[in-house]
């Protein structure tokens, strides 16, 4: 056997070349300039990344048809800007409530709390509200659940649309409607002080990335455990899972507060990342969005959802507004005479991308179990009716 | 299904019974919350119901046109218990297809009552053709190829399928709402009823609409096809048996549904005098919403519930403010859903597992 | 409230159980008892009720009228998962096993009810759940060798396992939860006769090894009659004879609900 090939089948293998991946990964950003395009979409990418790892507990792992994700990146969202801005700035006569905060921010009236706060608010918020969503659907067939989960979708993004006219503990304004609440507070970390995204996005870079280390390492753990065989066996049989011992309602239930604290994490990260944030953004669109990453990637595929998420990511952000609605591809146009918005077809190519995925390769591109389908020789096994067992022993 | 002795009365637990009655009386309760609560707020303020009785007027002709939508779903949903996630989409089209042959047509503001009629009665049959061939094409491209694959799979293709579409509308007309030709002079003021102002367009929209949903439902009771329609709603393997082309059939319900969406269409056109390529996403949330009140499967049921969705929209925007309004219909589409899934008149769904 | 003679120290008895849906009545005052240890055949005519009743003994149905006691504990219309924790397993009339998971894996969720991990043990992996996955896979490589699954299919995905394996593993899935009742629900469907007679060996051997009780629906007279210490008949929801294997194989009303059906074949 030839060095390589020896190589390609040493256990350890794959694990090299994840971690040479993954320092290839972490390194990026030193080979670009410290504000850049590039780096900008990579940081978007990363964050859709942990998002649509959320939505694969629910509709991967659990096969929960959930349409209406959106509502936990709006929590996340709004998480920070409510406790990282000048939002409530009337809180504490002016002064504000500071936590962990940098010099710079604890000077400013509102509600300010360090970022890793931010990130167990938002995981508890999202936790709670996943569970309030999934209450309705325990009883519901799949096309119902996606149905509610959708109206759930809805009606958060428009009560934070409309939040300037909802009024909490007082006076206080429950979002600032169509308005922008901005800025958000920069990251600031123990250790690594302050970020500046207006002078280098590095730091948010690796944050992010840091981010997403932490929820791969969560989701293969779930995965190999008792509680992911539960939510694969809950998803290929309910019926069938509940005879074996798995209580449907806590198992469900935990699927979309563990999803939905994912997508309050990417959340509560984009905050202070876009340092302006907005209700308007709430659309089921973006649930659509986050939905066409894992099914392209995969239903249930870890790695196969990272990759859709940053396939489509790079598509949606990159690909389309700046490559193929960008000068060469235009003057490509403009010299055959025609004049088209690549933009403005996002949407259908998602649509038809979903369409096309599901009629051709339903099981995504990387299908989880690819490995394991692999092993299966050719021509063994496979369902025989009943019958045809008979007829076989028969001769 | 097993077979088993029919003996009399069945035992039912006292229980069951009383939830039943609970579930539909409180759906009705709820329901009638928005109503009463300004109803009473009317007479205290102003001594009468006409701002209730105008928000009803309004309510029922919107409502025409979601019962028209609603009928497309509950169709396709009893025959292959799919929800036509499109079907919003092929509405919206189908008004986008009626305002663009205004022009062809040379309808105008002006143009004298004849002419209307026949302009806008051309009009109608082909925007009703249009979206019935569009939703027909939905299903042979988008559905049947999954018909054996998990649910899951023609939902995903559904959404998608209306993600293209609502692309095909902004491609078409742009992003923004468009206003268009008020070829009825629809906000002209008919007549008064009880205080309460009818206009042009709250006629046209019942006019237009109870005749259609009696075609259809009598054609659905009546014709060969509406049997096979029913039928195979009921059991598509004994319908097969029975020498029932189920393909055809369920390509038919899908052209019966688009047919009236295409109406649908037409009067949202003529009676907003504006159309949106986001139109069909929220009257087909609502549509779905009003089939599901009524009872999803059951026609009376969705002509009900849109009639039904029609008011509460009526009255929210008015009294609310129409940015609340979405978030009011899909919290009553919860309550529908976790408290009576069966909706107001329809059949109690078989127990889980 | 007395079901007839021995119901006493049952390990599971029913109380004129009724199942209607609607307007059907798929079972009818059921009244039934299995004693610990014993082997114990429902049969009947198709239609006659027996998966309902099974159904509704493992908690996916819960019963119009009536009462359903196991090992003392009234469980009634208790959520199925919590009723295999009590110690009641059952395999299904067509195999439902989990098809995108292994072998192995499918025997491990059987375990479900025996394991303690939670959302953060699973997440964080203390020593003690490291200890609890390896006895659980452990335990069911061992189930599956024990129900005779060649170990080269362990890691084979259940929906590539061939008809037979597949009732194995259903079975090994049944046993991981280590019940006190097992219900198998035409375990032989699809056997040739000499498959047949081994389950039955097998069961026998469930009966002596593992303590087990057996409650069995069946159409194969011959596995019924070979192995049952008492058989009950149903028919159109009703119980139309319970005795031993020789009284029912004489009694006129179950052949009269079987006319026209061969004695020794499949139903």
């Amino acid at each position: 056997m030839s060095r390589v090939a020896q190589w390609r089948r040493h256990p350890r293998t794959p694990l090299v070349i994840g971690v040479l991946g993954a320092i290839a990964v972490a390194l990026f950003p030193l080979f670009r300039p410290p504000l850049d395009g590039l780096t900008n979409d990579a940081i978007l990418a990363l964050a859709f990344v942990v998002m649509a790892l959320g939505l694969n507990l629910v509709v991967g792992f659990a096969g929960l048809l959930d349409l209406g994700y959106v509502a936990f990146y709006a929590f996340g969202l709004m998480v920070t800007g409510w406790w990282a801005s000048d939002f409530y700035s009337s809180v504490n006569d002016e002064k504000g409530i500071h936590v962990g905060t940098s010099d710079f921010v604890s000077n400013l009236p509102g509600i300010h709390l360090n970022f890793l706060l931010l990130i167990i608010g938002a995981i508890i918020i999202c936790a709670i509200a996943g569970i309030v969503i999934g209450l309705p659907t325990l009883r519901l067939r799949g096309d119902y659940i996606a149905i509610v989960t959708l109206a759930f979708g809805e009606i958060i993004g428009r009560v934070f649309a409309n939040g300037d006219e909802v009024t909490i503990f007082g006076d206080n304004k429950l979002s600032n409607g169509r308005q922008s609440i901005s800025p958000i507070d920069q990251i600031n970390l123990p250790v690594f002080g302050e970020f500046d995204s207006a002078l280098n996005l590095r730091p948010y870079y690796w944050a992010v990335f840091a981010l997403v280390l932490v929820v791969l390492f969560v989701n293969f753990r779930l995965r190999d455990s008792r509680l992911g065989r539960a939510w694969i066996a809950l998803r290929e049989d309910e019926v069938a899972a509940a005879s074996m011992g798995v209580p449907l309602v806590k198992t469900k239930l935990l699927s979309y507060a563990a999803g939905g604290a994912f997508g309050g994490i990417s959340g509560a990260f984009l905050g202070p990342f876009y340092t302006s944030i907005n209700a308007n953004q709430f659309q089921f669109g973006f649930s659509i969005f986050v939905l066409a990453m894992v099914i392209l990637g995969g239903l249930g595929s870890i790695w196969g959802v990272v990759l859709g998420a940053v396939a489509l990511s790079f598509v949606n952000y990159w690909l389309i507004p700046d490559v193929l609605d960008g000068e060469f591809v235009r003057d490509k146009l403009d010299s055959l005479g025609l004049e088209f918005s690549f933009t403005e077809v996002t949407f259908g190519v998602f649509g038809f991308l979903l369409v096309l995925m599901m009629v051709l390769r339903p099981e995504g591109l990387l299908p989880e179990r690819r490995r394991q389908l692999e092993l299966t020789t050719p021509g063994e096994g496979g369902l025989e009716e009943p019958g045809e067992i008979l007829e076989v022993r028969r001769t | 299904m097993e077979a088993a002795s029919v003996t009399g009365a069945p035992p039912r637990r006292r229980s069951e019974a009383v939830r039943e009655f609970i579930s539909r009386y409180g759906l009705i309760a709820i329901l009638l919350v928005l109503p009463v609560v300004y109803g009473i707020q009317d007479l205290s303020n102003d001594g009468n119901l006409n701002r209730l009785g105008n928000n009803l007027v309004e309510g029922l002709s919107n409502g025409a046109i979601l019962a028209l939508i609603a009928l497309g779903y509950t169709l396709v949903y009893g025959i292959i218990e799919l929800i036509n996630f499109a079907h919003g989409e092929v509405f919206m089209l189908g008004s986008l297809s009626a305002a663009a042959l205004y022009t062809p047509f040379g309808l105008t503001p002006d143009t004298g009552t004849g002419g209307l009629i026949l302009g806008l009665g051309a009009i109608l049959i082909l925007a009703m053709v249009a979206s019935a061939s569009l939703n027909v094409m939905i299903e042979r491209v988008a559905y049947r190829p999954l018909r054996s694959a998990p649910k899951l799979a023609p939902l995903i293709t559904a959404v998608g399928m209306s993600f293209v579409l609502q692309n095909v509308g902004i491609l078409w007309i742009g992003a923004s709402q468009v206003a268009i030709p008020d070829l009825l002079g629809s906000q002209k003021h008919l007549f008064d009823i009880w205080g309460v102002t009818v206009t042009r367009g709250h006629v046209l929209a019942i006019a237009v609409t109870i005749p259609l949903v009696i075609l259809l439902t009598s054609f659905v009771a009546r014709s060969r096809l509406g049997k096979a329609m029913r039928a195979t709603a009921q059991d598509p393997e004994a319908a097969r048996l029975m020498g029932i082309n189920v393909d055809t059939t369920i390509s038919l319900t899908f052209l019966l549904g688009g047919l009236m969406a295409g109406a649908a269409g037409l009067i949202s056109a003529l009676y907003q005098t504006s159309i949106w390529y986001f139109q069909g996403f929220s009257a087909g949330l609502y549509a779905f919403t009003a089939a599901v009140m009524g009872g999803i499967g059951n026609i009376r049921g969705a002509v009900l519930g849109g009639f039904i969705i029609g008011i509460i929209q009526g009255i929210s925007d008015n009294r609310i403010g129409n940015d609340w309004t979405p978030a009011i219909v899909f919290v009553y589409l919860v309550i529908i859903m976790v408290f009576r899934p069966q909706g107001l008149i329809g059949e109690e769904t078989r127990e889980a597992g | 409230m007395s079901t007839g003679n021995g119901s006493a120290d049952a390990l599971l008895a029913t109380e004129h159980v009724t199942k209607a849906f609607g307007g059907l009545v798929a079972v009818e005052d059921v009244s039934f008892y299995v004693k610990p240890r014993s082997i114990v055949s429902i049969i009947g005519p198709n239609g006659a009720g027996k998966t309902t009743f099974f159904n509704m003994l493992t908690g996916l149905y819960k019963p119009t009228l009536g009462r359903i006691v196991f090992g003392g504990t009234d469980v009634t219309g208790t959520r199925p998962d919590i009723i295999t924790s009590l110690g009641v397993a059952r395999t299904f009339q067509n195999i439902r096993l989990f098809s995108s998971m292994t072998a192995t894996e499918n025997v491990m969720v059987g375990q479900h009810a025996r394991m303690k991990a939670g959302l953060f043990g699973s997440i964080l992996r203390p020593p003690a759940v490291r200890r609890e996955e390896v006895e659980v896979r452990d335990k069911a490589r061992e189930m599956l060798a024990y129900v005779g699954l060649e170990e080269s299919h362990f890691g084979q995905l259940a929906s590539n396992l061939s008809y037979g394996d597949q009732r194995r593993v259903e079975i090994a899935r049944a046993l991981a939860s280590d019940p006190a009742l097992l219900l198998l629900d035409e375990p032989t469907a699809g056997m040739n006769p000499n498959e047949s007679a081994r389950l039955t060996e097998f069961m026998e051997q469930l009966r002596e090894e593992r303590a087990l009780t057996i409650l069995l629906i069946e159409h194969d007279m011959k596995v019924v009659m070979g192995v049952s210490e008492r058989i009950t008949v149903l028919d159109h929801g009703t119980k139309i004879a319970e005795g031993q294997p020789e009284e029912i194989r004489a009694n006129d009303r179950v052949i009269e609900a079987y006319l026209g059906k061969r004695e020794g074949g499949q139903g």
